[in-house]
């Protein structure tokens, strides 16, 4: 019980935490901007190698200095939407999608010419796990993340539910006509989907580089889960997105627990597989996702 | 992954600061600059540069300049792929230097190279898979094969009084082969592997995996894996954890990031096998002091010998074949690598190129050793076990 505590569901949550937070983003830009964005694992790492550069001049915790990472993506995301999404916003998607392929390139290039190539850590050292009751090793790192979500959460809830701009994102990801017949501030909702997706992916890179390290490759290594987060969820549906995002790094990391018996239930090389296996289970049996997403 | 290739390449090349000319021969140079090996990569990139620069200052190669052309495997098969392609059918080299994982090296191989009959020279990929490639005598390799590496990891396991180990390696070319001949020499000598675990590539969390590992008894874990990938992780979280504090890690984990993401008190008791060079070789001396003189240091780092070798073999190859006709320069590796003939050692191409128009056989002898090929393109070799020493790696023990 306190293994399964201490080395698989705490981990779990932590993954997932990553996930949603990325899913967001995905599940929100395919929801309203109606294109799947490949570039979103990337602007991750540009965010998270926005909270590095900062990291260096400045030796606080690297969770404070978050804001300049996101500051970084909002900017970035802003900035690829006017010059590259909107001049192919009246084309069918799959032009925005193949050239979101190209600016996750150009992210992953940017990273590598200014940071370089190599693997990099935020601080040398293992910080040695809280413990709790005497029983309970938790990471502080994972215990951030799972808190820090959980607040995000409330907060988008809250955002979406209660304020004008986050209900009209909700009806442009309803329903887009009608949406822009009603009147809508269609140009506003378009900017306030990047700043959020943005943020959060700045936020989800952090974690995710604090975990382990900090490297070109590191969004794009988590762009897949992620996607399956959101569909999973149901796209457009932020809450989905992030319930997907926990679904999926619980499955992954629970389905390698020695559930029967001593040995694990399915080998960890196969936990990826064990996440993918769910969503296409789902796809055939409930396609719109778990929160009645969009049909694509 | 095309883009990124191009602008590596473009900033390798002005680098150099060479303009090309129609007399210049290109040498391709396969290297796996980001992904899981990418902190190895920089002071290779200078032995390869290096390697070149004596070529141009000695007398330049086939009567003009050799340039490098680089190429990013971005550390995937897919990758290594394009890149390998991209140096063959559109820079249309004449020879590979490349690249360093034995993952990348054998996709490169098998998917662009060797159907395109340009011979390949590899200065670190270990993979036992690399000796059976049915690669027509194009693929080569300067590094000994881990059936070797694997056994005396074995033996220096055993050596420390390690009885049970745990072991996990990562699911791909390098770690199984590796992984698989450690077991079989660390059984029949007597040791006992109480735990095993292969793992896959680029996850965030191996606890699960831990988790399993630590169940018996182990003295150790063993651990082969890159340790910008899923070794450095391993590592961190079985610390954190508090499931393991003692490691045994192969060339891949034998990085200094490791050192950097965990701190050297948590590696204390660890130690590392890793390919090396002969001891007291006055080959590898000259190499470190004209490197050094270069660029400052970094002579010391990890296959900085292998790379530098493979790279001036290729380039001697081309001198010695007298064109860029690929399968004349498959068998000039051969004959220039290999006794009988005049020894050359690093940096001596004035006296290389000399011997060649004299029609004379030369044998480089490199900083790694003296490169004599067997049928299979494989070399013998020697394994260094390697501590960890401040913020760096010391040698603390040699086998050949």
């Amino acid at each position: 019980m306190i293994e399964f505590v201490n080395f698989y569901l705490f981990p779990a949550l932590a993954i997932g935490s990553i996930y949603a937070l990325g899913a967001v983003g995905i599940s929100m830009i395919f929801g309203i901007l109606r294109f799947a964005h490949f570039a979103h694992g990337d602007l991750m790492t540009l965010g998270t190698y926005g909270v590095l550069a900062m990291a260096a001049i400045v030796p606080v915790n690297p969770l404070l200095l978050i804001p300049f990472g996101i500051a970084l993506t909002i900017v970035s995301a802003l900035l690829v939407d006017r010059y590259f999404y909107k001049p192919l916003r009246e084309l069918p998607t799959i032009y925005t999608v193949i050239s979101s392929f190209g600016i996750a390139l150009v992210f992953r290039s940017i990273v590598q010419l200014v940071w370089g190539s190599q693997n990099q850590v935020f601080f040398t050292g293992v910080k040695p796990p809280m413990v709790l009751f005497d029983t309970f090793r938790v990471s502080v790192l994972h215990l951030q993340a799972v808190i820090l979500t959980a607040i995000i959460a409330v907060l988008l809830h809250y955002f979406l539910t209660v304020t004008r701009t986050g209900r009209s994102m909700r009806a442009v990801a309803d329903d887009p006509e009608l949406a822009e017949v009603s009147g809508l501030d269609t140009a506003k909702v378009i900017r306030w989907t990047w700043i959020i997706g943005a943020s959060l992916a700045a936020i989800a890179g952090t974690f995710a580089a604090l975990n382990t390290s900090v490297h070109p490759n590191l969004g794009w290594n988590l762009l897949m889960p992620m996607f399956a987060a959101a569909i999973l969820g149901g796209i457009g549906k932020p809450m989905g997105a992030m319930a997907g995002g926990f679904i999926i790094g619980l499955a992954e990391e629970l389905s390698s627990y020695h559930w029967i018996g001593d040995d694990a239930l399915i080998s960890p090389s196969y936990k990826t597989a064990v996440a993918f296996v769910l969503m296409i289970g789902l796809l055939i049996f409930r396609p719109q996702g778990l929160f009645k997403g969009r049909l694509l | 992954m095309k883009k990124l290739t191009t602008i590596v390449a473009a900033a390798a090349l002005l680098g150099t600061g060479t303009a090309a000319l129609a007399d210049d021969t290109k040498i391709g140079v396969l290297m796996d600059i980001t992904g899981p090996i990418a902190n190895f990569i920089p002071p290779l990139q200078n032995a390869a540069d290096l390697a070149v620069k004596q070529v141009n200052e000695q007398g330049g190669l086939l009567g003009g300049s050799a340039i490098a052309v680089y190429g990013d495997t971005t550390g995937t098969a897919q990758g290594a792929v394009d890149a390998a392609q991209k140096l063959v059918n559109v820079e249309n080299v004449p020879i590979i230097m490349g690249s360093l994982m034995s993952g990348t090296t054998i996709a490169a191989a098998e998917a662009a190279i060797i159907p395109a009959g340009v011979p390949q020279i590899s200065p670190t990929a270990t993979s036992p898979a690399m000796t059976t490639l049915e690669d027509g005598g194009l693929v080569f390799r300067i590094v000994p094969s881990d059936n070797y590496q694997g056994e005396i990891l074995a033996k220096m396991v055993l050596d420390e009084g390690l009885k049970k180990v745990a072991l996990t390696y990562v699911n791909n070319d390098y770690g199984v082969g590796i992984g698989e001949t450690f077991i079989d020499a660390y059984t029949a000598a007597g040791g006992e592997i109480v735990a095993e675990a292969k793992h896959e590539e680029k996850k965030d969390s191996y606890r699960s995996e831990l988790a399993s590992l630590a169940k018996g008894d182990a003295e150790a874990l063993v651990v082969i894996a890159y340790a910008g990938d899923s070794g450095g992780k391993i590592v961190r979280q079985a610390i954190e954890g508090g499931l393991f504090t003692k490691f045994i890690g192969t060339d891949g984990l034998r990085d200094e990031l490791l050192i950097q993401n965990v701190g050297a008190d948590a590696l204390k008791t660890s130690f590392f096998s890793s390919p090396t060079s002969p001891a007291e070789n006055p080959a590898q001396k000259a190499l470190h002091d004209a490197f050094n003189a270069e660029y400052g240091e970094g002579a010391d780092k990890a296959f900085v010998d292998q790379t530098y070798d493979a790279t001036f073999l290729a380039l001697l190859a081309i001198e010695k074949a007298g064109s860029t006709d690929r399968a004349k320069i498959a068998e000039a590796l051969k004959e220039v690598a290999m006794a009988p003939g005049e020894k050359v050692g690093p940096g001596e191409w004035a006296k290389a190129i000399e011997l060649i128009k004299e029609g004379k056989d030369i044998d480089y002898e490199g900083a790694s050793g003296s490169a004599e090929f067997d049928e299979n393109g494989d070399v013998g070799g020697y394994i260094g076990k390697f501590v960890v020493d401040g913020d760096g790696y010391k040698q603390v023990e040699i086998v050949e």
